[in-house]
Order: C-alpha cells, then structure tokens, then sequence
C-alpha cells in the first residue's frame, strides 16, 4: 500500500455473489482487489503479500472470520480488519473489536456506508504509516521508554520489551502529534477507531491505562498521560504533573 | 407460552410438595403407631406387674383374671394372654404394611408425575432451544442473499453501469430471489412435515417425467452454477408416490446437488434409475463438493451444513424434507461420497407397488407427459 499505486484490499467472503459485487464496487473507488473465498486462502495470500485492508465475513468455512483476524495479530500482522457480518448484534461487535478488528458493519448493510468505512480505515492506516514513515517521527523517545511505531515495539523505562498493539501505537501517535495540547476522547475515538465503532469513550480510557502501565513508572501518578478532567488526555514528552 | 411453563412449574412445585408430604405423613403415622403399640405394651406390663403383685399377697388366680382379663396365670406367675399378644403384633404388622403399600403407591404416583412434568419442561426446554437455533440460522441465512441483493441495487443506483454490467447485477439479483424464495419454500415445508399437517395421496407417478419437469424450472439455476445436468431414466419406472411430494423431493435434492456443484466451481450432475428386487432406485450423482463419509447420516439431519459444503448458503432443511417425505412414502434415502471435493451420490428408494410394477410393466416405453399421475 504505497501511496504511489493502488491502495490493495483483500476481500475474504464465501458467498459468490457478495463477493463479486464488494470487489466491483472496491476496483470502481480504484482499490485494487483480491479475493479469497475461505480463511486458508486467506491465510495463503497474506503469507505473501501484504494489503491496506481485509474485509472479512465472519462465517467462513473452516477458519472464521475472528479466529481468522486473532491469527493475523498473533503472528505480528496489523493490517486492517472491516468485519462483515449477519450477526449485528453488541456482543458480536465487541468479539469482533477483541479479535483485533478495526470496524464492524452489519449485513445487509448500504454501499455507500461501506464505502465510507472502507476510506475511513484506509485514510487512518494512511496517515499512520506516513506520520510514522521518517526516521524521526518512527521512533518515540519518552521518560527512558523508546517506541517504534513501524515496527509496534517499544522498551520501557526499566527495559522492558513491549509489543504494542496497534490501537495503543495509533493513541500514542495521535497525542505525541500534539505536543503537551489536549486531545478530547471523541477526537481520539475518531482518529484511532472510526466515528461510531465503539459505544463509549470509556474505551479510550482503558487504553490510556494500558499505556500507563507499560510506560510509567508509577501509573497511579502519571508523568506523560495526563488526565485533564472533564476533557480527554495531554501528552508531555519531558513528564510533569 | 410463557403461561404453560408457570403452570408445569406450579404444577411441577405442586407435586413435589406433595411427595414431601406424603413422606411426612409416612414417617408421622409410623411415628405413631410405634408409639401406640409402646403404650399398649407398657399398660399390658403394668397389667401383669399388677396382677403379679395380687398373686404374691395371695389373691386366687380366678380372682386375678377377673380384675384383669388380659392376664392368665400359670404356675403362680401372671402373663399377657398369648391371642392378646398376637393380636397386638397382628395390628402392628398390618399397619406397617399398609403404610408401605398406600406410601409406594403414592410415591410411585407423585413420582410419575414429576417424571411427566419434567420430561415437558425439558421437551418444551429443547423446542425453545431449536426455535432460537432456528431463528438464528435463518435470520443469518436470509441475511446473505439480502445483503447481495441490496447491494446490486445500490450499485445500479449508484453506478449506473453499462448494460452488459447491468445485465450481470440483475441476473445475481434474480438468483438471490431465488435463493430466498427457496429457503422460505423449505422452511414451510419442514414446518408443515413436521405438524403432520401433510395429505399425501400416493398414485403411480412417472419418474423420467418427474425429474425432466424439475429440471425443467431448474434450467436457469443449473446455468448459473455451471452444472452440466443428464437424466436418462427408462420412461417405464414409475414410483407410487404423491405427486407433490415426489416434486418436493426431486427439487430439494438437485437444488443439494447444484449448491456442490456450484461451490466446486462447477461440474455434471447424472440422474439415473433402475428397478430391481421390487425396489425402484433413482440416484442422483454429482461432481460437487462431496462431504466425509462420517457426515453421512448427518445430512439428513435438521440444519446440518457441512463444512465446505455447498449447502450452506440453505437452511439446512432441504434434505430433512427428503427424508420426511421418502418416510412418508415408506421409502428410504441414503448419500455416498468418496470424500471431500469428490462429488456425492444421493440414493432414493420407493418400494414397488403391485399397481405400479404391473401397470409400469404394461406401459414400457410409452412415456407419460413430464411428471404427470398415470391415468
């Protein structure tokens, strides 16, 4: 996915006619598509290639969708997951959020909300891997922690190796941009999740405890995650309360 | 419904208290009864230390036994009569027995019936469970071709392609249709095979023109799943099954057959038939994509869709049907596969009727019109 060429998605869907229109309509916003009809040929492809996107049906033959995506993260593959599923329900939503997903949508669900989300995702992995693409913006040095964004790895304070997961890479990304200013919790949702994938903002706040604890020295009393009440979070390089 | 379950609850709660009190009464009248016979026992002892005492002070024993009656006296020493004795152990006998009939009898009584209410509650418990199942798998079944569909019309809307592009959204549209018009065929189906709400009046049915007339309106499916469809079935087998149901069956079956096929990216599908040891056999085999022998028996189960199976984009009833209905006709039906990705053969069996055998002997070669009842 180079921002010279076509943006590559990766179509994982059993059902034919589903899958055909999805990549017409894909290869007519100008992705360039592949398709794989179960979780193997998935697997298979991805092995050797790499893409902006899977969108993946949750019920697969064999292999589903979420062990399918759980698999990825475990074997260090971050690419992102748009779930496509006919159970919409707020338990599914969240399994497919916990297996590493980046986005969730319901069939049967509209073209152009699908479209929408596919942009939104690509456009947020976009910025990521080109905020993150010069040596001096890969690479995080805080309170004796070092954080490398292109490879979502980390050493802590007492060095620690830490393998960040790509959520926690895109909030630390996001507030280190900043600068010490505050970053809202709607406006952290928005740039790492997408507009309305998680029901409340509770769950930036478990993510900025997940930071605290891998890069603080004492999470109880945060140096570089601060919380400003009532607003979001500010990030300071050099620490202070 | 919700009303049922609170009454068998009650009622299931109603019995069980019961039984506690049956239990409390067994105990509380043996309780009782070995109480009476203790008391009864300590007034004879109290009767014969009595009467003792009047013989030591020198009391005749005529006059002993005239006080007291239940007493004799023998040698100088004063007794229970020997028929007041038994009669007490009698009593006492008969009484325990009693208890231990009329208790079991309750028991047993009580214990049916919570037997009969629990094994409702679990029936009732199973229904729920296949209901939600059931509502979960269609709602998702339906779910898919409703999702292709939607989204080849909003491309059309979108897009506005050029014909041939359209010509391809709208044959995909059409064959999702057909996809949900089949699975809600089959979901009434089943319902009404399953209520018994089923008349079925077997006659002598062709078979060859059975089959030609389903694959007759399967024509555009087979198309679309690129499957290359052959019948060749004598014009003299006929099967003594109701007409519609026969359709039925013949339909549920080769739509299994070009759901494989279509999955395995295509292939053929032969329909054959023989008659042989007053069985009449039609198999129907397919290049699709096959199952493991062990899934055999399963795919005649409800809901069963195989992994990589073709049928998955059913409801998992279309073979349930089969076998209702080849029961219903006193048939049987059965499927063979070498394995995984190496094609499938179902196997239906009518049993020969005398009216059919003879008649289909009389008429070989005629064919009667496509599916149509013998005169």
């Amino acid at each position: 996915m180079s921002d010279a060429g076509p943006t590559q998605v990766l179509v994982v869907e059993d059902d034919p006619h589903l899958a055909a229109g999805l990549m017409e309509n894909l290869r007519a916003e100008g992705y360039e598509v592949a398709a794989a009809g179960d979780g193997e040929q998935a697997l298979g492809w991805l092995a050797s290639r790499a893409c902006a996107l899977i969108v993946l049906d949750v019920m697969l033959p064999g292999i589903d969708g979420f062990a399918l995506c759980r698999a990825l993260r475990e074997r260090g593959d971050s690419t992102p997951v748009l779930f496509l599923t006919a159970r919409g329900d707020p338990a599914d939503r969240v399994r497919g959020l916990e297996a590493g997903g980046d986005d969730y949508l319901a069939k049967p669900f509209h073209l152009q909300e699908f479209l929408l989300r596919v942009r939104a995702i690509v456009r947020r992995w976009q910025w990521y891997r080109s905020a993150s693409a010069s040596p001096a913006t890969a690479v995080l040095r805080f309170g004796g922690n070092e954080v490398d964004f292109r490879a979502f790895r980390a050493r802590a304070w007492n060095g620690e190796a830490q393998e960040l997961t790509e959520k926690e890479a895109m909030i630390l990304k996001v507030l280190a941009e900043q600068g010490g200013q505050i970053v809202s919790r709607e406006d952290l949702l928005e740039r790492v999740w997408g507009y309305d994938v998680f029901p409340s903002t509770r769950t930036v706040d478990n993510f900025i405890l997940r930071l605290r604890k891998r890069f603080e020295k004492d999470p109880a009393n945060p140096q570089h995650f601060l919380t400003v009440w009532g607003v979001g979070y500010r990030f300071l390089k050099e620490g202070g309360a | 419904m919700k009303a049922t379950r609170v009454f068998q609850l009650t009622a299931l709660a109603l019995v069980g208290v019961s039984a506690v009190q049956v239990g409390w009464w067994l105990l509380d009248q043996h309780a009782y009864t070995v109480q009476k016979v203790r008391s009864a026992r300590a007034g004879y002892s109290a009767q014969v230390a009595a009467a003792q005492a009047l013989l030591d002070s020198g009391a005749s024993a005529p006059r002993v036994t005239q006080l007291l009656p239940d007493i004799v006296v023998s040698g100088g020493r004063a007794a229970l009569a020997p028929q007041l004795d038994a009669a007490l152990t009698s009593e006492e006998r008969r009484r325990y027995n009693q208890y231990a009939w009329e208790g079991s009898f309750f028991l047993l009584a009580l214990a049916a019936c919570i037997a009969v209410i629990a094994r409702a509650l679990r029936a009732e418990a199973r229904v729920h469970e296949e209901q939600d199942s059931f509502l979960a798998l269609v709602s998702h079944q339906f779910k898919t071709p409703l999702a292709s569909l939607q989204l080849s019309l909003e491309t059309l809307a979108l897009r506005a392609p050029p014909p041939e592009a359209a010509r391809t959204l709208i044959e995909r549209m059409l064959a999702d249709v057909a996809r949900m018009e089949l699975m809600v065929t089959q979901i009434l189906e089943s319902a009404r095979l399953e209520r018994g709400r089923v008349d079925l009046r077997p006659e002598a049915v062709q078979l060859a023109g059975a089959v030609a007339r389903v694959l007759a309106q399967l024509e555009e499916r087979s198309r679309l799943a690129q499957a290359a469809v052959t019948s060749e079935i004598d014009a003299a087998l006929y099967v003594l099954s109701d007409p519609l149901a026969l359709d039925v069956v013949l339909r549920n079956v080769l739509e299994n057959a070009l759901a494989a096929v279509e999955h395995a990216g295509g292939g053929r599908i032969a329909c054959s038939a023989a008659a042989a040891g007053g069985v009449v056999e039609l198999a129907v085999r397919d290049g699709g994509v096959g199952f493991a022998a062990v899934d055999g028996a399963r795919l005649f189960e409800k809901y069963t869709r195989l992994p990589g199976g073709g049928s998955r984009y059913g409801t998992g009833l279309g073979l349930f049907i089969v076998r209702r209905l080849m029961e219903l006709a006193r048939g049987t039906v059965s499927a063979t596969s070498d394995g995984v990705g190496r094609g499938a053969t179902i196997t239906l069996r009518w049993p020969a009727d005398a009216r059919a055998g003879s008649a289909a002997a009389g008429e070989a070669g005629r064919a009667a019109p496509a599916g149509e009842p013998r005169p």
